[in-house]
């Protein structure tokens, strides 16, 4: 009796983990290189961000507000990369460097929000459209539709004059939320209808568990896959958009280290006079960022399909 | 085949979206801050005679009925006059002026991303798992994670700045004066060209049009030759495949014969809705390169608080986004006829 309970707990505890080592998913995403390539470019990102945000907070790093002001005196302006500025200063005598790093903090702030709140609501939305069906159903995807029907930039763009400007780069989040969200609840809805076909989940039913019950602990742990792949790649997206929106005037607040806002002044003030330093290296950081999430999407997808797997002669 | 049938369903829903989407646009432009009476009057106009341009515009009536207006105004093609930056002109002229321009430089885009990415895409799916596989796929990845708004300059520095061999922004050196004949640049130039027997202003039109079609163009195909591979090698492993080649035909005519045609269906839906991506992303391209078509109007309408071209505007390209991805669905239906069913 007792050594029954015992193998009991070591399989429920063990679970977790060998589950993990038998799936296939996982261990094709281990295999595949380039997926592993976009997981260093992300996790050397996110180093590079954390030392920003924490040497602005702990004093080894400059502050926002010294990325922020003009730094005549301190500093040469418009000066060519050296090793004293590598890459180089701009109009306002800042140095680029600092201000490149200072912006992958705020890339993966402001992309982690917008993709972290439009996976939560297209996930709810998803999965009770289809758990519901019906009018529910009908209600929340035709709204989708409405939604999807808008080229993605422009949605974001006409949304963005709504708010005001002090909000700075939230309402450009805000915008982009309502954009991105349509597109988690389509491919979570169909995943769930899948989902909801197994025979687990009418079982759970006759066991008498509660809509919510069934919902959070049944469909969504099986709709995982779709969901992170689907984050992964439009986490790059989101990196994409919130620069278009700060490039076009939209976004960050005037003076903020932000890539989008960076590239926009390179853009506008240093094109024509050669300045090249000025656009390229903000533009190199978020182009490589983006690189990683959609290498490791990539490979993502790749592993969740079947198809790929067996090679053919 | 397409059955009328299943064109008509798929007309019929497009009805609740396109409500749908004129509905989120009024109430996107009743949200905005701002009000259109003032920015109509003037700064120094009194409250008088801003109240009376106010219930000039039917700005006073209940937000129903305005609504009901706005109706009947859409159905009846009335997208109402600019504001401020073509001040009185009616918004259908100003889009039909500029539209052409848009869509041509989508229409080059797009046409050298199939080019490149189709080849790339067969190469890529055939090779399977080889260096060049690895290359191409990286390369494409590459290619859709640089923005338009950074390879723009840099292609701009390059040729423009530092080569000096193309020009930077606008559609035509500024001493040529063509005729509008379509609004197309390079179709209207040539026209002219063959007319007259003077070419310069075409090579000028076409020479302007290389490095914004050349960036549009490398993201297309980073995006197409992605479907086309995966498309291919899903394909390459159906049944008749092998029984081609197992009656003795050659692995290159395989390919290209059976492969090819059926792989192709999946990615039509990627140049479909990538077209529709070139409208919204127009804004960007046209903003880097200093072309005047509806992508950089509308950054400046909304600059400005030109509403009713904001407006217009979003109404318009979400019209056309729907209608490009009907005619997508549609041609997928014919090509594939179980989709019908």
């Amino acid at each position: 009796m007792s050594t029954q309970t015992q193998t009991e707990t070591d399989s429920t505890r063990r679970g977790f983990v060998s589950r993990l080592r038998a799936s296939p998913f996982l261990s094709d995403l281990l295999s595949n290189r380039l997926a592993l390539a976009g997981i260093a470019l992300i996790l050397a990102m996110v180093a590079v961000a954390l030392y920003a945000r924490i040497g602005a907070l702990v004093g080894f790093a400059p502050t926002y507000a010294e990325l922020q002001s003009s730094q005549f005196g301190a500093n040469p302006s418009l000066a060519a990369p050296s090793a004293e500025y590598p890459f180089g200063t701009d109009i306002q005598a800042r140095n680029i460097f600092d201000r490149v790093l200072y912006g992958s903090w705020l890339a993966l702030k402001f992309g982690t929000v917008t993709v972290g709140i439009s996976t939560a609501a297209g996930v709810s939305l998803g999965v009770v459209a289809a758990y519901y069906g019906d009018i529910t159903d009908n209600v929340i995807m035709r709204t989708m539709d409405v939604l999807l029907a808008f080229p993605s930039l422009l949605l974001a763009l006409a949304l963005v004059a709504i708010f005001p400007n002090e909000l700075g780069l939230w309402r450009a989040v805000t915008a982009l939320t309502l954009v991105y969200t349509p597109r988690f609840a389509r491919v979570v809805r169909g995943a769930a209808l899948k989902v909801l076909e197994d025979e687990y989940v009418d079982a759970t039913i006759a066991l008498g568990a509660t809509d919510p019950r069934v919902l959070v602990r049944h469909v969504m742990p099986n709709c995982l896959a779709p969901i992170t792949v689907q984050s992964t790649l439009n986490f790059g997206l989101a990196i994409i958009d919130l620069a278009a929106l700060s490039f076009l005037g939209f976004g960050a607040e005037p003076g903020s280290p932000s890539w989008g806002l960076m590239l926009s002044n390179g853009v506008s003030q240093g094109l024509l006079t050669g300045d090249w330093w000025w656009s390229f290296f903000p533009g190199l950081f978020l182009a490589v960022t983006v690189l990683g999430f959609n290498l490791l999407g990539d490979g993502m997808r790749d592993a969740l399909d079947p198809r790929m797997r067996e090679a053919v002669d | 085949m397409v059955s009328k049938r299943f064109v008509l369903k798929r007309l019929l829903l497009l009805v609740p979206v396109l409500f749908g989407v004129a509905t989120l646009v009024f109430a996107i432009l009743h949200l905005s801050p701002g009000d259109p009476a003032r920015v109509i009057a003037g700064q120094r106009a009194t409250d008088a005679q801003v109240a009376a341009v106010r219930a000039d515009l039917g700005l006073d009536d209940p937000l129903w009925v305005q609504y009901g207006r706005y109706l009947v105004d859409i159905v009846t093609l009335n997208l109402g006059e600019s504001y401020i930056i073509q001040r009185g002109t009616p918004i259908l002229t100003i889009l039909r002026a500029r539209l052409p321009v848009t869509l041509e430089l989508a229409i080059y885009g797009q046409v050298i991303g199939i080019l490149l990415g189709i080849p790339f895409g067969i190469i890529s799916a055939v090779k399977q798992d080889t260096l060049t596989d690895h290359l191409t796929r990286v390369g494409a990845l590459t290619g859709i994670s640089m923005p338009i708004y950074w390879t723009g300059p840099l292609v701009i520095l390059l040729f423009a700045q530092f080569l000096n061999v193309l020009p930077a922004s606008n559609r035509i050196a500024s001493q040529f004066d063509p005729p509008v004949y379509t609004g197309l640049i390079t179709v209207d130039t040539f026209v002219f060209g063959l007319q007259s027997g003077e070419f310069a202003a075409f090579v000028s039109a076409a020479s302007h049009m290389l490095l914004p079609a050349a960036v549009i163009g490398v993201y297309g195909m980073a995006l197409i030759s992605r479907m086309m591979r995966s498309s291919m090698l899903e394909v390459i492993r159906q049944d008749y495949m092998r029984t081609a080649r197992a009656k003795g035909q050659g692995a290159k005519i395989t390919v290209m014969k059976h492969g090819f045609q059926n792989a192709l269906i999946p990615v039509i839906t990627v140049i479909g809705i990538q077209f529709g991506t070139l409208l919204g992303g127009a804004v960007l391209t046209e903003t880097v390169f200093g072309i005047g078509g509806i992508g950089t109007m509308l950054v400046q309408a909304i600059e400005v608080g030109d509403y009713p071209v904001v407006q217009g505007t979003v109404l318009v390209f979400a019209f056309l986004f729907t209608l490009v991805n009907l005619g997508v669905d549609l041609t997928y239906s014919y090509l594939d006829p179980r989709i019908d069913q």
